[in-house]
């Protein structure tokens, strides 16, 4: 396009059109995800799911190293439903481990403060979302999860996923859920969480499965409330 | 600029003219039964639709009613079996015959000049295909159902993690939007069953008005061959009706979980790849198919005189087969096999350039030959070298 006086002027006159256009589609992009304000859509920060305290179990459960066992952490996450709110399950397991950790993780989520042997992990799979299992036999490991074989060293129950066959260390040195094999590009989430008595209390979850967000942020009471 | 998009137009206008979607007329080779492709594609493509209409006066697209309403459809109504049955193997039929004519355009060189719009128009047919596949089985909300939808709607979420461009919120607004929400829940059932049924719905229309200008042949086949097809869905339907499994659980992942068959070589390279690799993968995947046209430009069909892309094409056809075997007898080592299937697809790749450049320099030494030669009078020119 050649830039004379006629081109200029065309050039003028898209401003306006583009303008509407852009106006147009901003409502159209908040039709499919009600709950933004303008332009919130390509906002970082995602609906944070809502979980807050809640007891999931009983340090008396865990008495012997490896000693393990599933609870579920419920949050409520934003949908576009008549509800507009649904509940739903973050599975997690809680193990006991041989020695005491810190249990903080690379992406700097703290999980308990101080050093602990008691670990809780999101049971949803960093990689695409899918929940792995604790599985206490590293056989079995080998044998069903893509043919992968521990080093010396990691012949101790390991976490595995069945979607893509990515492991988990709960023990593993300086990272506790670290992957050691599979696809996966992180090691496994955490739970925050404090001990009562004999009770175990999760406070919150670090943000994860489909709503992947900042790397140490907290779902659960530490959230801001969402605006409607 | 003008006479560039002169141009573009005067081509669109040329293939559209020339495209040959369903009726393969086009190509005068009517006795090949891969010739009757584009109206199976057609046949198939309106048996779903019918079926799925009247599937949808029983089903429920709720997360708890969607799992009843199919054992419902299955079981109660009469004749249900067959309406969802014949959805089903149609929907596999449809995708089926849309593969193999690609690859027989592919290997036969048929997405060349006049081909091209039909190749790319086919080539997103595929993806649309695939797509009303995944949704139509999340559609059965159960845990294959489930599982397979939650891993496909975290994918986009990597695309946020792209170097260098940053954390733009794009993948998340991707997933959030398909999603209905952050989670996998019932916005995403509501908004799979309308994605399933708007796909088709939209496509047939348009597909309508194009015949309606065109005067084109819907259905370029036999009568004998509508009703095999019929009585072979039917017939299968009947004997093997595909069980809905288990009902989706939204705290336990099975072991082993398979996907759709046209999806099993696409799931062993996300087991193989980093995610974002493997979220970017499809997307080359799908922009080389609708770019080859453009990127095989000499006029050669015959696959040998085009060893390039004949090789290209070979390859991604045993990667296929070879990665849908791999994962459905479980036999991968996740954690050894990535680089030998790298070092596999480098050295084939370079093997068929070495085959390319050694082609065209023959081809060049016999053309320079021929015109050395003294020349009858008459004589033809000889063919100029592939450029
Ligand atoms: C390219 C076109 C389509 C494909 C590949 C396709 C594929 C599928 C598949 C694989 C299922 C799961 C079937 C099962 O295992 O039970 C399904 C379900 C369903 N589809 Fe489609 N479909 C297509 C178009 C349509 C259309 C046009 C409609 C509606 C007019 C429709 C309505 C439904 C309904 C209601 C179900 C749920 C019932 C059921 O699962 O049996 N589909 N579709
Ligand atoms: S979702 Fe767990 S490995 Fe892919």
């Amino acid at each position: 396009m050649k830039l004379d006086r006629r081109g200029v002027l065309k050039a003028l006159t898209a401003i306006p059109v583009v303008g509407a256009l852009i106006a147009v589609l901003s409502p159209l992009f908040r039709f499919l995800k009600p709950n933004d304000k303008p332009w919130g859509i390509f906002t970082i920060t995602p609906d944070l799911p809502q979980g807050g305290a809640q007891v999931v179990g009983k340090v008396s459960q865990l008495a012997k190293p490896w000693d393990s066992f599933y609870f579920t952490y419920v949050q409520k996450f934003v949908q576009y439903t008549p509800e507009g709110q649904e509940a739903s399950n973050v599975p997690g397991v809680a193990i006991r481990l041989p020695k005491k950790v810190k249990f903080v993780n690379s992406e700097g989520f703290v999980g308990f403060e101080g050093e602990t042997d008691i670990v809780l992990f999101s049971r949803i799979c960093p990689h695409l979302g899918c929940i792995y299992n604790y599985v206490s036999d590293w056989h079995e490991v080998s044998a069903g999860y893509g043919g992968f074989r521990p080093p010396g060293f990691e012949e101790h129950a390991l976490m595995a996923c069945p979607c893509h066959f990515s492991i988990y260390d709960p023990e593993y040195p300086d990272n506790p859920g670290n992957v050691i094999s599979g696809p996966a590009p992180r090691g496994a989430r955490y739970f925050r969480f404090e001990v009562h008595g004999d009770d175990i209390v999760v406070t919150g979850a670090e943000v994860g499965a489909i709503a992947k967000c900042a790397p140490g942020a907290v779902a659960g009471a530490a959230a801001p409330p969402r605006e409607t | 600029m003008e006479a560039v998009l002169a141009n573009l137009r005067e081509w669109y206008q040329d293939r559209k003219q020339r495209l040959d979607l369903w009726d393969e007329t086009q190509t005068a080779r009517q006795d090949n039964p891969m010739y009757i492709l584009g109206g199976l594609v057609w046949l198939s493509w309106m048996i779903v639709i019918v079926s799925g209409i009247v599937l949808m006066l029983w089903y429920i697209p709720t997360t708890t009613g969607a799992y009843r309403s199919i054992e419902h459809i299955t079981y109660d109504i009469p004749f249900g079996w067959a309406v969802r049955g014949l959805h089903k193997y149609g929907g596999d039929m449809l995708i089926t015959c849309i593969t193999l004519r690609i690859y027989r355009m592919y290997f036969a060189g048929e997405y060349k000049k006049p081909g091209e719009l039909t190749w790319m128009i086919l080539f997103s047919a595929l993806v649309l295909a695939m797509i009303s596949g995944v949704t139509g089985y999340t559609l059965e909300w159960n845990q294959r159902a489930f599982w397979a939808a939650k891993v496909i709607l975290t994918v986009p979420t990597y695309y946020d993690d792209i170097p260098l461009i940053g954390n733009l919120g794009l993948g998340h607004a991707i997933a959030y939007i398909f999603l209905g929400g952050p989670a996998l829940g019932q916005g995403t059932l509501t908004r799979f069953y309308s994605i399933h049924f708007g796909i088709s719905i939209v496509l047939a229309i348009v597909a309508e008005t194009w015949f309606y200008r065109t005067r084109r042949r819907r259905l370029n086949v036999s009568a004998f061959v509508i009703v095999l097809v019929l009585a072979f869905l039917a017939f299968v339907s009947f004997i093997n009706l595909p069980d809905l499994g288990q009902w989706a659980n939204n705290n336990r992942t099975p072991l082993p979980v398979l996907s759709d068959w046209y999806f099993l070589a696409l799931y062993q390279v996300v087991k193989y790849m980093p995610p974002l690799w493997a979220g970017v993968a499809p997307a080359l995947l799908i922009g080389y198919g609708m770019l080859v046209p453009f990127l095989d430009r000499t006029k050669e069909t015959l696959p040998t005189r085009r060893p390039f892309f004949f090789v290209v094409g070979l390859l991604a056809l045993i990667y296929w087969i070879g990665f849908s075997a791999l994962i459905m007898l479980n036999i991968a080592v996740i954690s050894r096999d990535p680089p030998y299937i790298w070092g596999i697809t480098v050295i084939v790749l370079f093997a068929a350039l070495l085959w390319e450049l050694a082609y065209r320099r023959r081809q060049a030494q016999r053309a320079a030959a021929a015109a050395a030669a003294p020349a009858g009078a008459s004589r033809p020119a000889p063919r100029p070298a592939a450029s």
